[in-house]
Order: structure tokens, then C-alpha cells, then sequence
């Protein structure tokens, strides 16, 4: 940690920031483009002399935009709700209590969230459809329960192992039943890796697409990564509306892990390096 | 002291079942579902074959909404006719009268059909399951091979000009043709055609490719930039959250934009490899073989390489620090300090990052979706992609479940290769350690 940061450093530092982050800024400079300068001689300009709004209008007016952005909300944050809800007993058991078959029962969560989406999907469709949850939030809640809990499941149990074992000992020689130490001692400091855990958990829901492709087909069920993706129509691509849209679900995204870069990168980090 | 174990295993127990009955539902079971689905030949667009039958069985809906108008049709045919005509169809008649009655022979499909009657008399769908009969194999046999024979003779008839509703009744038979419901178990014959296509191996090499270059690049590069980053500098908060948002943005969005940035005519990145020389026109990145798997994978790399220098980064920050001190005292170089400390000291973090890298790669479905479709000419379907379109756009269930299962196999097969060079590391119990 004492080597010095010399001015190349900072050259190759600012380099790879740039080429990192060119996509986001073309993407940015061509949603205030007009129409004209998206296409021909003008397209490979940077900055456009007329800077408008309408394409960022037009996601608005002319698609189901805002809908797109509700839905996801709602799948993503059900879906985070209630699978880490389940997984934060499931992880307290696993991390903090003596039984059998406890690594057995972590060798099934680790290769249940290895398992190709693919593999699932058709049974699944045919479950929702049976079901007529296709075009329904539980629609994809339920099937997205397959990655969710398994992520939450394993990013937990770190989190869980990390607290110190001499408080559950003192609480233990108090006399506290487990299920008091669980709900005084131990969720209280496990806050901050629960809510790492949801942040983590939510954007995988956000994200996902191959099932919100398949189960929720209507225009008013569709969520964003679906909805931005069929923007293209038959014979032209609406790259102005395309690159609005991209920025406008973007920024949010920018600001969050500004915010909680520390505890993502935490996350996304345990369980991959032994401390 | 025993009891008190006693019941901390119960609790230990009840606090994980709900979240294994649910990953059991959920995720195991569906995958067992994919495999007994692979082998029928099953096809959400054909109506005899929309679902999964082990025996023979007879549509009573489609049966009922024929066979009795037929009845009737012909009855007026023969009071109309004279004669051989006459004659002919009152064996047709009596053919089809003793066919019903085999039918209704068995006392289940008796009640069946007469509720599925009623349900029809009332101008209501029956559902499927009081619509569809199990029928043992020489009735089924019987009903096809008459039904057969009688649309021929009908057909003749109306040739013949003999009939006064030719086509009515000719069409009523025929709408008896398609009641029968065959076995659509076909054991493993989904996966011998799948293996004997050339598609099937075609996209099996494509996804092998991408995973390897485009992991094998992400580990490189992932790593020169965690050995960049490791040091204290201004503004490193900033570079991580930079490196965070292309890995934190859904994958279609991702690939939708450089969609936008390759595309042929105002595609900004292909014109800068074309100014570079990278392509010798700027139509061909996602238009030729060679530049759409190009374009693909530096789509991936651009995505991931930041997720995987973190975690390599957090690797190598648990490196203690006093060991390079004693190396440099040593005299060695800083070449032989990463040969001799850091690589082997990263090396579980490097294989665990490989293993998520290389999996999430091979199932790789939304950049190549959405980016190139699998085109041009399937260059970078991958075998995720060609399992969708099976399923989906030629709603073929039965084939598509097989490459669904070919592609669970293969990433079983990786991951144990992975586990077996990581040992227990992965799942080491480091809470009953520290105990």
C-alpha cells in the first residue's frame, strides 16, 4: 500500500476510465442529438450545436417507458423482499448452528446458482402458464426465486460468519434461547450485510431478462432490459430514443453505486476470497 | 448438554427448510422436468402433441363436434340416395355406429363422453382434462384405420357426384382424423438427432470459443488492472464506482448500446476500428462471421473485465505486504516477486473467478439475444441461443429441452472440473474452524 502513484500511473489510470466509460458517454451525447444528426455525415460528431430533449420526450409519449420502469420496480423489490427474508434464516442456520449435512446443503445452494437459466425454462413457462400467471408479476417473482435465493443464500452465510461468536456465547450464558439471539444480537449486526445483500440481490432481478422474455410478453407486463430491448422494430432502430432510454435507467444506476460502491464491492467480493 | 444439541439441530433444520423446499420446487425440480420433457416429442403448436401422453387417448371434444353431425349427415345422404349409393353409406353409417360403441365400451370414456356432451349441448368448452380419454391401442388403432377408410370412400362418393352436402360430410370426416391422440414418447431420440446436427456442434464450438477468448482476455486484462489499482491514489473510490457501472447495468441494455456503437453505417466504434484499420469496412462487424463474434466478444469483455479485476483486486489485498518487503531485501525483481508471490498467492482467487466467469459465459443468452440475434448465418449462435429459438420460435419443447439439458450437463461438467482443482476451499465450514 506504500507504492507510490507516479504520473504515468494516473495516464493509464485515466486511459482506462475513459474507454470504460466511452459507451455511457456517446450513448449520452447522442440522446441530445436531433433526429438528423443521428445519421450520415453528422453522426460521428461529438457535440451536436443543437442540443433538444425530444428524444427523451419521445420514451415517454410515444412507448410504455414509465411502465417498463414500474414493473421492473416491482418484480425487482418483491423479489428481493421476500428471497432474502427466506435466505436470512436459512443463512443464520447454516453460518451459526451445529447440525449435519450443513455443507452438504451449501454444495446444492452454490451449484443451484450455477445452474444454466436455460435448463429451467421450460418447465417454468409451463408451470406460469398452467397457472395463467403469464403477464403477472408473480409471473416472473416466482421463477426469479431461482437465482435470488441461492445468491442471497451464499452472500448471507459470509455475512452471518463474519460476526463475532463470543456474543452469541455471552448471550447463550444468559440464558437467551436462540431465537433471542438471533433477533437481538445477531440481525442487528447483520444489517449492513443484509442490506449489501439486497442491493446485490436486486439489481440481478433488475437485470434479468431471459425469463421476463418469455413469461410477461404483454406491452404492460414487460420490464425495463425487455422493454429497452424491443424498441427495435422490423426495419429501423430508434437509436435517439434507444440512447434516452439507456441514459434515463443509467443514472440511477450511477448514483447507487456511487452511493454503496463500498458495501457492492464487499459483496460481490466474499465468499470469493478466504480472510 | 445432549438435549440442548438436540434441539439446536431441529432449529438448524427448521430455519433451512423453507428455503430448500423452495430451491428444491423451484430450481431442482424444473430441471429434472427439462429431462423427462426431452423425451417426448412435445410442441406447444400442435394440439395432439401440447402435452405429454404415455398411452393412446381420444380428443371427446373433437369426436363429439363431428361424429354425431356425420350421423346425422348421412342419414339424410341415404334417404336422398338410392341403390349402391344407398348402400354403401349405410355400411359407412354402420361402421362408424359400431366404432362408437367399442368406444363407449369402457365405462370411464362412456362417462366422460357424456358429460363432455352436455358441456357441448351448452355451448361451453370442456376443460382438458374431462375432454381427453384414455383409449387402450386396438381401439385407437381401429378408430384412425376406419376413420381412414371411411374419408376415402367419402371422398370417392363426392367424386362420383353421388352426395348432395359433399362437402360437408367429406368435412366432418375429416375432422374425425386428428381425434386420436398418440404416445409422443420418443426416449432419446431428441438428443441422437441434436448430436447428428451440424447446428447443434456449430454452436457448441461457438460458445466454446466465446468462453475461452473472452474469459481468457477478462483474466488478463482483469488482472493487469487489479495490479494497477492495488495502491493507495487519489480518487480510488471513484475509479471503483467507474468500474462498477458497466458490470451493474442490465446485459440488453449493455448490449443494445453497442448495438448502436458497431452499427454499420453510424456506429461511432466501428468507425474508429475502421480508421484504425481493425476492419476494412465499417459494415462488417456485425455483418461478416469473423467481426459479429469479434463484436460479441468485446461487448464481454468491456462488460465484465471490471467485475473480474475486483475480485481479483480483493484477492490481492489480502496479500500481506511484509512478503514483498522480504522479497525486495531478497533481491529479487519485481517479475520474479509476482512469479513467486502473487500468482500463487491469488491462485484460489484467480480459480474462483474463473469459475463464475467461465460459467456466466457459457450460458452467455442476452448480449448475443440482443446484439447479433445469433447472426449472420448462426456464426455466434451459442447453444442457450439455439435452445431458446427451439423452444420458442419453432415451439418445439421436446428438442429444446434436450439442448437445455446439453447445456446443464456441460456447465455440471465444468464446474466439477473447477471444483476438483479448488478442492473444499469453496465450501470450507470456516465458522467450525474458528470455533
Amino acid at each position: 500500500m506504500t507504492k507510490k502513484a507516479g504520473p504515468l500511473f494516473y495516464v493509464f489510470l485515466a486511459l482506462f476510465v475513459f474507454f470504460v466509460m466511452f459507451p455511457f458517454l456517446w450513448v449520452l451525447l447522442s440522446s441530445v442529438k436531433p433526429l438528423s444528426e443521428l445519421f450520415g455525415d453528422k453522426a460521428f460528431n461529438w457535440l451536436t450545436s443543437h442540443p433538444t430533449l425530444k428524444s427523451y420526450i419521445s420514451v415517454f409519449v410515444n412507448y410504455p417507458f414509465l411502465r417498463y420502469l414500474w414493473n421492473s420496480t416491482v418484480v425487482a423489490t418483491v423479489t428481493t423482499v421476500y428471497t432474502v427474508f427466506v435466505a436470512a434464516f436459512a443463512a443464520y442456520a447454516i453460518a451459526r448452528l451445529e447440525f449435519k449435512g450443513k455443507t452438504v446443503i451449501l454444495g446444492l445452494v452454490l451449484a443451484v446458482s450455477m445452474f444454466p437459466q436455460i435448463a429451467t425454462l421450460s418447465p417454468i413457462y409451463m408451470f406460469v402458464k398452467k397457472f395463467g400467471l403469464t403477464n403477472s408479476y408473480l409471473g416472473l417473482i416466482i421463477p426469479y426465486t431461482t437465482f435470488a435465493l441461492p445468491l442471497s443464500i451464499w452472500l448471507l452465510v459470509t455475512f452471518f460468519r463474519k460476526i463475532p461468536f463470543d456474543l452469541e456465547e455471552a448471550a447463550k450464558m444468559d440464558g437467551a434461547t436462540p431465537m433471542q439471539t438471533y433477533f437481538k444480537i445477531i440481525l442487528p449486526l447483520a444489517v449492513p450485510g443484509v442490506f449489501t445483500t439486497s442491493i446485490l440481490v436486486f439489481i440481478a432481478a433488475w437485470n434479468e431478462f431471459l425469463f421476463a422474455l418469455t413469461i410477461n410478453t404483454a406491452e404492460t407486463y414487460k420490464t425495463v432490459p425487455v422493454g429497452i430491448a424491443m424498441f427495435q422494430g422490423q426495419y429501423t432502430i430508434p437509436w435517439g430514443e434507444i440512447s434516452a432510454a439507456t441514459v434515463v435507467v443509467t443514472i440511477p444506476l450511477v448514483i447507487m453505486v456511487l452511493l454503496f460502491q463500498r458495501r457492492i464491492v464487499s459483496g460481490l467480493t466474499s465468499g470469493s476470497v478466504k480472510e | 448438554m445432549r438435549n440442548e444439541k438436540r434441539m439446536e439441530r431441529l432449529l438448524g433444520y427448521s430455519l433451512v427448510a423453507p428455503a430448500m423446499l423452495l430451491i428444491l420446487a423451484i430450481a431442482i425440480w424444473p430441471v429434472i422436468q427439462s429431462f423427462y420433457y426431452s423425451l417426448f416429442d412435445y410442441r406447444l403448436n400442435d394440439p395432439t402433441k401440447s402435452s405429454i401422453h404415455w398411452s393412446y387417448s381420444l380428443d371427446l371434444e373433437g369426436y363429439l363436434q363431428n361424429y354425431p353431425f356425420l350421423k346425422s349427415a348421412l342419414k339424410q345422404e341415404m334417404a336422398a340416395a338410392d341403390g349402391q349409393t344407398k348402400q354403401t353409406l349405410a355400411q359407412i353409417e354402420q361402421k362408424l355406429a359400431k366404432l362408437d360403441a367399442a368406444i363407449r365400451s369402457n365405462d370411464q370414456v362412456a362417462r366422460q363422453y357424456d358429460k363432455v356432451n352436455e358441456v357441448l349441448d351448452n355451448f361451453e368448452t370442456p376443460s382438458d382434462e374431462l375432454k381427453i380419454a384414455e383409449l387402450d391401442k386396438q381401439t385407437a388403432e381401429r378408430l384412425t384405420d376406419t376413420v381412414h377408410d371411411v374419408v376415402r370412400a367419402l371422398k370417392e362418393m363426392k367424386k362420383a357426384g353421388e352426395l348432395q352436402q359433399a362437402d360437408k360430410v367429406v368435412g366432418l370426416a375429416e375432422g374425425l382424423e386428428g381425434v386420436v391422440i398418440e404416445p409422443n414418447f420418443v426416449g432419446l431420440k431428441h438428443y441422437k438427432d441434436s448430436f447428428s446436427d451440424m447446428r447443434l456442434w456449430k454452436a457448441l464450438w461457438n460458445t466454446t470459443f466465446f468462453t475461452v477468448v473472452s474469459v481468457a482476455i477478462e483474466l488478463v486484462l482483469g488482472l493487469g488492472i487489479a495490479l494497477l489499482i492495488n495502491k493507495a491514489f487519489f480518487g480510488r473510490g471513484l475509479v471503483r464506482a467507474t468500474i462498477l457501472i458497466p458490470w451493474a447495468i442490465p446485459t440488453a441494455v449493455s448490449a443494445l448500446m453497442w448495438k448502436f456503437l458497431y452499427d454499420g453505417q453510424n456506429g461511432i466504434v466501428a468507425h474508429y476500428f475502421e480508421t484504425i484499420g481493425l476492419v476494412d469496412r465499417m459494415g462488417d462487424l456485425l455483418t461478416t462471421e469473423a467481426g459479429a463474434m469479434f463484436a460479441v466478444i468485446f461487448a464481454d469483455v468491456w462488460k465484465t473485465t471490471p467485475y473480474m479485476a475486483l475480485l481479483l483486486l480483493a484477492g490481492l489485498q489480502t496479500i500481506p505486504h511484509s512478503l514483498y518487503e522480504a522479497a525486495s531485501i531478497d533481491g529479487a525483481t519485481k517479475w520474479q516477486q509476482f512469479t513467486q508471490i502473487t500468482l500463487p498467492l491469488l491462485k484460489s482467487s484467480i480459480l474462483v473467478a474463473l469459475l463464475f466467469r467461465t460459467l456466466d459465459a457459457f450460458r452467455v443468452f442476452d448480449l448475443i439475444y440482443v446484439l447479433t440475434g445469433g447472426g449472420p448465418a448462426n456464426s455466434t449462435e451459442t447453444i442457450s441461443i439455439l435452445a431458446y429459438k427451439v423452444m420458442f420460435s419453432q415451439t418445439n419443447f421436446g428438442a429444446g429441452s434436450a439442448l437445455a439439458v446439453v447445456v446443464f450437463l456441460c456447465v455440471a461438467i465444468i464446474s466439477m472440473i473447477y471444483i476438483k482443482w479448488l478442492g473444499k476451499d469453496l465450501l470450507s465450514d470456516s465458522a467450525s474452524v474458528k470455533r
